[in-house]
Parts: structure tokens; sequence; C-alpha cells
């Protein structure tokens, strides 16, 4: 091939290129905006997101959201704002909240929406946490819109409470009347391995840094810069573990429940298959149980609190409350339009419609009475009164939380497993855990000397 | 044509790769390196910290464990795989009836992709219904709880590993065919049997083999990341520590955690160590691989 042929071929190439090659949104052929919406739900959970998108899109003629399903949302979100390309809605986990919100990458949307539609004041009690962040001056924002959401409660067994002898109308409200209640439902053979527990923190063990706050603990204070794992609240969280793997043995519970890692979204599922009788979940798990024992005769409570709390129990339940988030990033190029969207989920009949679809509490500070009547989670009142509690608890606000989650991850295994002292892995565990609070203090504080870099 | 012109023309043709390694590679690199001195949340500017990150390196607990796992990891998969991959390849070799079925069977695994491998380990390791300790009950033994049991981890993700010798494998084989027959008429004569053929013949003449695929499984082994990530996704309730290797505390680092300049000085350290591991191999390996022709 000649010379003239090869930088033929090479202009031929790049045309092609600008012809055909990878391009950002445009307007529609209609002359509406068009948004595009990355969520990270796959599955029936993204259909469901699917329709609520399509009714919006139907239901205006200016805008048109193109809704894309984004594994690994988080990471993949960081880099397109980094790199100037983002989406123009995001749903980000809510852990996500406070790097995003620091650092700028998500718009304020308390400046966008108005009071009516997306206020703080519409969200249950427990929710409004998590939608708020300090910006970079520390003056507080709401940052998120909730885009559906769960708490975490006791899962147990009716049957299995009737064949112990147990009420399934009146659950276990205190850890002592856990333990109780998980001893008598405990079944063992002759041989002495179990057939069935009736409780083990280690099943599923999915929250392995939720437990303090049902003794009255938290991992952090409320602005996220001392570490309180040590605090004697956490202790006897951590103490109570010990007990448990004292009292059930770990290598024949390990021997029993060989089968459950990874069986969450199966017929193997512990709790479904009745070998484990009381479960730390949330709504979710409604789902599986209708999809593979719908027969299955469940009740759901408030989780047991520390005795030394049940005095303060009208106060409201204990419990995690988690919810995804939809936010605006940095860059989205019509803001007002994608608010518009955003605000148009929030509507009560939208936000109870995806939440029974993806079988999880409300995230509104009330519910209809057909959301709760019709819900396919016979405990999803009790989901919606742990969102509402006063006494509802939310992960840590720092951007330290998934390393801080990591190491809590390990100190439960630790506890459970080993001999070693409580109190020792506990002040090893809070180490480090202030070790990554203080490098993330000393981080802010060198970007405010520096006068507030601004953007990448 | 004139040298001059044949040497455009050259370039002109490569220009495409050139641009693609300038832009993809190079560049990249070049960034991560000044990146490695700053701290950089990536959602926001760069600030230069000097050597800090690298000073933090040395001080951090969780990144010096799974350095330590990795290498740990390194020292069994590389001996092991090169042991394994030269086992299979001898008896395919060997076998004129079998061999081709052998091959495509052992070879197999290594075209399947990590992500669906490790779907498929998840599931063979599954200490009730997986097929791993559903076997081994038939023989009256109680398997471990494979990926449940932060201690059963390592094992579980080098016994993954293993799987994919096939690569390995197809070298060596290609390796022995080429060894001269008459190699092995001569050590017959000398009275050699066939364990001593193979540690006196073929080893010493496949060896140039056997240090190009040692390289490269020192280079990959270094670099583990997609099993042990999926395994901690499927395995919530384990120790995170369990699957945390190099790499992937280097991604969590970078995309989970936003510090990328400590995650950039991660990848420098990580390129540092594997280039001079990769030269003492190849320090080491100039008394030991036998060049025919040499």
């Amino acid at each position: 091939m000649t010379r003239r042929a090869a930088v033929a071929s090479i202009v031929a190439a790049g045309a092609g290129f600008a012809a055909f090659g990878p391009r950002g949104p445009r307007a529609g052929g209609s002359g509406r905006v068009v948004l595009d919406y990355w969520e990270k739900w796959t599955g029936d959970e993204a259909a469901a997101m699917k329709q609520v998108v399509d009714r919006f899109n139907d239901s205006q003629s200016r805008i048109h959201v193109r809704y894309f399903i984004t594994a690994g949302i988080d990471q993949k979100a960081l880099i397109a704002i980094a790199g100037g390309d983002p989406p123009d809605i995001v749903g980000l986990y809510n852990y996500n909240i406070p790097l995003y919100a620091e650092t700028g990458a998500i718009l304020p949307l308390d400046e966008l929406g108005s009071p009516e539609a997306t206020g703080l004041g519409r969200y249950a009690q427990g929710v409004r946490p998590i939608l708020t962040h300090p910006d970079r001056s520390g003056a507080l924002r709401q940052f998120a819109c909730p885009n559906t959401g769960g708490t975490l409660a006791l899962y147990y067994n009716a049957g299995a409470f009737r064949e112990a002898g147990l009420d399934p109308t009146r659950p276990p409200r205190t850890i002592s009347e856990l333990d109780e209640f998980a001893e008598k439902l405990d079944r063992r053979t002759t041989g002495g391995e179990y057939q069935r527990l009736g409780f083990t923190p280690t099943e599923p063990g999915w929250w392995p840094w939720a437990w303090g706050p049902y003794f009255g603990g938290t991992l952090t204070d409320a602005a996220a810069r001392h570490a309180t794992i040590d605090s004697p609240e956490c202790l006897s969280a951590f103490s109570w573990i010990r007990n448990a793997a004292e009292r059930l043995a770990p290598s024949l519970v390990s021997r029993f429940g060989a089968g459950w890692g990874g069986s969450y979204d199966s017929p193997f599922n512990a709790f479904i298959r009745g070998e484990v009788a009381m479960i730390l979940q949330g709504p979710w798990l409604a789902n599986v149980i209708n999809r593979v024992n719908p027969t299955l005769d469940y009740g759901v409570a408030p989780f047991p609190i520390a005795d030394a709390l049940a005095p303060i129990a009208q106060a409201g339940p204990v419990g995690l409350v988690e919810a995804d988030t939809i936010c605006i990033p940095r860059g989205s190029k019509d803001p007002e339009a994608a608010m518009e969207f955003i605000a148009y989920t929030q509507r009560q009949p939208i936000v109870e419609f995806l939440s029974t679809k993806h079988f999880k509490s409300t995230v509104l500070a009330s519910a209809s009475d057909e959301f709760v009547s019709e819900h396919p989670n016979r405990g999803v009142a009790v989901h919606n009164a742990i969102a509402q509690s006063p006494r509802g608890f939310i992960a840590s606000r720092t951007r330290q939380f998934p390393q801080i989650r990591a190491e809590m991850g390990s100190l439960m295994p630790a506890v459970w497993n080993t001999r070693q002292d409580v109190r020792g892995l506990i002040a090893k565990t809070h180490a480090a855990v202030q070790r990554l609070l203080d490098l993330e203090a000393s981080q802010k504080a060198r970007r405010q000397s520096a006068g507030g870099s601004g953007a990448a | 044509m004139t040298q001059r012109r044949e040497n455009s023309a050259g370039f002109l043709w490569i220009s495409p790769w050139i641009l693609g390694l300038t832009a993809f590679t190079l560049l990249p690199m070049a960034m991560s390196l000044s990146y490695a001195f700053t701290d950089y949340p990536l959602l926001e500017a760069p600030i230069y910290v000097g050597w800090e990150n690298f000073s933090r390196l040395a001080t951090d607990p969780k990144y010096l464990h799974a350095a330590g796992r990795t290498l740990a990891y390194g020292c069994v998969v590389v001996p092991a795989s090169t042991a394994v991959a030269l086992v299979l390849a001898a008896m395919v070799n060997a076998s004129p009836r079998w061999g081709r079925l052998l091959q495509a069977a052992f070879f197999l695994p290594t075209l399947v992709p990590s992500i669906a491998a490790a779907m498929i380990w998840i599931w063979l390791y599954n200490g009730k219904q997986g097929l791993i300790n559903q076997s081994l009950s038939l023989v009256g033994m109680q398997g471990p709880n494979w990926l449940a049991d932060a201690s059963w981890v390592f094992p579980a993700i080098v016994l993954v590993s293993l799987w994919t010798v096939g690569h390995s494998m197809v070298v060596y084989q290609a390796a022995m065919r080429q060894v001269p027959e008459s190699l092995y008429e001569a050590a017959a004569l000398d009275g050699m049997g066939p364990v001593r053929r193979f540690f006196h013949v073929t080893l010493p003449m496949i060896s140039p083999s056997i240090l190009f695929n040692v390289v490269t499984l020192i280079i990959g082994t270094l670099q583990v990341f997609a099993i042990p990530a999926l395994f901690s996704g499927a395995n919530e309730g384990t120790d995170p520590q369990a699957f945390n290797f190099y790499t992937n505390e280097l991604f969590n680092q970078a995309f989970l955690n936003g510090q990328m300049g400590y995650a950039c000085a991660m990848a420098w350290v990580q390129l540092v160590f594997v280039l001079a591991l990769t030269g003492l191999t190849f320090a080491a390996s100039s008394r030991l691989v036998h060049y025919r022709g040499s």
C-alpha cells in the first residue's frame, strides 16, 4: 500500500469514528431535554424503576429520562463526575453521600426543589439524616432524596415459636428475652448437632457494625470525629456476641450452617428453610420468602434492645435505617429538569408503588392505609415504625464508613471465633477506626488551609 | 524508496498504536506517578503532599496485611501452578490416545471469564450443597466451610488459580515436543529411567519456557483481583480481610475510599516490586536456564 493509501485509510477511520463513534446525550427528536439516569438496581427492582421512568416520560412533554442499569455505580459515578462526563441523575448508596457532598460532587437539592415536593419534612424521621450533610462551608444541606428504603427488624418463624411453646404474637423485646427464646428454639440431635438454631448473630452477619445501638452505643460521635467503639455499651454488645458463641459453639454452628454463605436469595436461605428461627433482616427478605416459600409463617418485630434500655422503649423502636438515594451530580446538564424528575419520584403514590415492588418500607413520614394493607411484606408496619422512630439510627456519616465497616467486619469473626479478650479486640478496632477518622480530619484540614482547591 | 521515506511510512503505519500507547498507557502512568505524591480524592483537585503517601504505606496495617497475603499467594501459586502444569503437560504428551481430549479438558477453564468462573466456584465451594463437599461426604469426609470460614478462603483462592493452569500447560507441551528424540535415546542408553530422563533431559531443555511461565505467573499472581473481589461480594458475613489482596486494597482505596493519590502510590510500589522480582528471577535463572545453541 502506498503512503497515500495509508493516509487515506487513517483519515477514513477518523471520519468513521467522528460519524459513528460514541457521543453524549442530545435532545430527543421531539425537542425534549434528554437526561441520563444511572441506577444500581437490576432484575425486578430495575424493572420497577423503569416503570416509574416510563410513567414520568409519559406524564409530560418537556423532559425525557433515559434509564441505565449501572453495576458498581458508586465507582463509575465517581470516575464519571471526576472526568466531567457525569450522568444527569444518579442513584447512590447512602454511605456515598459524605464523600460526594464534601467534595461538591453532588448538588444541594434544597435550592432546586420545593419544600412541599422534596423538603426534609416529608420524610420519616430516621431517613432525614441520610439525606443531609455539611457542605464545603460546613452548612447542613440536603443533597439527596430517598429512592426506597428499609429498616432492620427481627424476623421470626411463627411455626417454630408454636412448636417451642412460645407465643408468636409476643416476640422477644429485650436481649435477655431474645436469649431465652433462642435457647428454647434451639433443636439438636441426640449427637449434639444442630437441627435448628434459635438465633445466631452470624446469620446473615451483614451488619457487624450495627450491634452497638441495640445496647445504647454508637461507632462514632455524631460529628464522626471520634470513635466510640470502646464505650461500655459497645463492649456490652460484643460481650453478648461472645456469650452467644460460648453457648452455641462456633464450630457446631459452622458445621450446621455450612451452606448458608451466599445463599440468601435462594431456597437454601437459613431462615426460609427453618434452620434459624429468628434473624435480623430488612423488608426485602419478604421478596425471597414470597418467591421460594410463600407458605412460611413468619412474624416481624423490632429487634430486641438491651434490658437497660427497656424503660425508654416507649420512645420508639430501635433499628438501623437505610435508604438508597437519588442525587444530581455536579456537571448535570440541566439540574432543574433533573430535579423535576426527582420530585416526580417523591410523590406518595410513586414512592409507595416503588417501595411495594421492592418489598421495602416507606421513606415518607406517613404511609397510606393501602400501602400497609396491600404490601407483600406482612411486617411492613413494623419497618415503617422504625423509620419514623426517633431511635432509628443510620451508618456513621463519614467518608471513611466503607473502611470502618470493613474493620467491624473483622472484629465480629474475631469475637465469635476466638477466645481473645473482647475488650482487647475492641480496643484494637477502636484504634484502627480512630486512625481513619484522624486521617480524614487531617486531610480536610490540609484542604481547608490550601484554600479549598475546588473541583477536580 | 529512500531509507528516510521508508522510516516515515513505517512510523505512519504504527502511528495509531503509538497514539494509543501514549494516550492510554504512558500518559496515565505519568499522571499516576504525579498523583502518587498528592492527596487526591478524585472529586477534588490534587494537593501535593511529597512522600507522605509512601510513608503512610509503611505504617498502614491493612495495606501491609494485603501485601503480605498477596506475597504468600504468589509464593504458593507460582511453584504449585508450575508443577501442576508440568505434570499435566507430561501426562498429555505421554498419552497419544487421550492426549487431545485431556488437552482440551485442561485448557478449557482458561477460556472461562473470571466472573463466570467465580460464580461456578462459589457454588462448588458451598459448604453444604457444593459439589466439592458433597463429593467429600461420599468418602466419609467433612469438607470445610470454604468461603464462609476466613481461614479457608486463602486455600480456596489458590485452588481456583490451579484450575487455570491450562495456558502454561500448552506452552510446556509445545516445548516438550521440541526436545530432540536423540537426547532421550542417549539418556536411555546411559540407563536413565523415565523420571531421571524428565529431570535431566526434559526440564533443562524446556527451561526457557519454564522461565517465561514463571515470570508471567509472578506478574499475574501479584495482581490477583477478580476472584477475591467476587468471592468477597458473595460472602458478606466472612471477615473481609480474608479476601483483601494487594490490588483489591488498591482498588478500594481509589474508588471506594476516595484516596486516589494513596492508591497511585500503592500501584507504583507494586510495579517496582514486580519489576524487581522479575529482574531477580532473570538474574537467578542465568545458571538454570539452558538455551539451545548457546
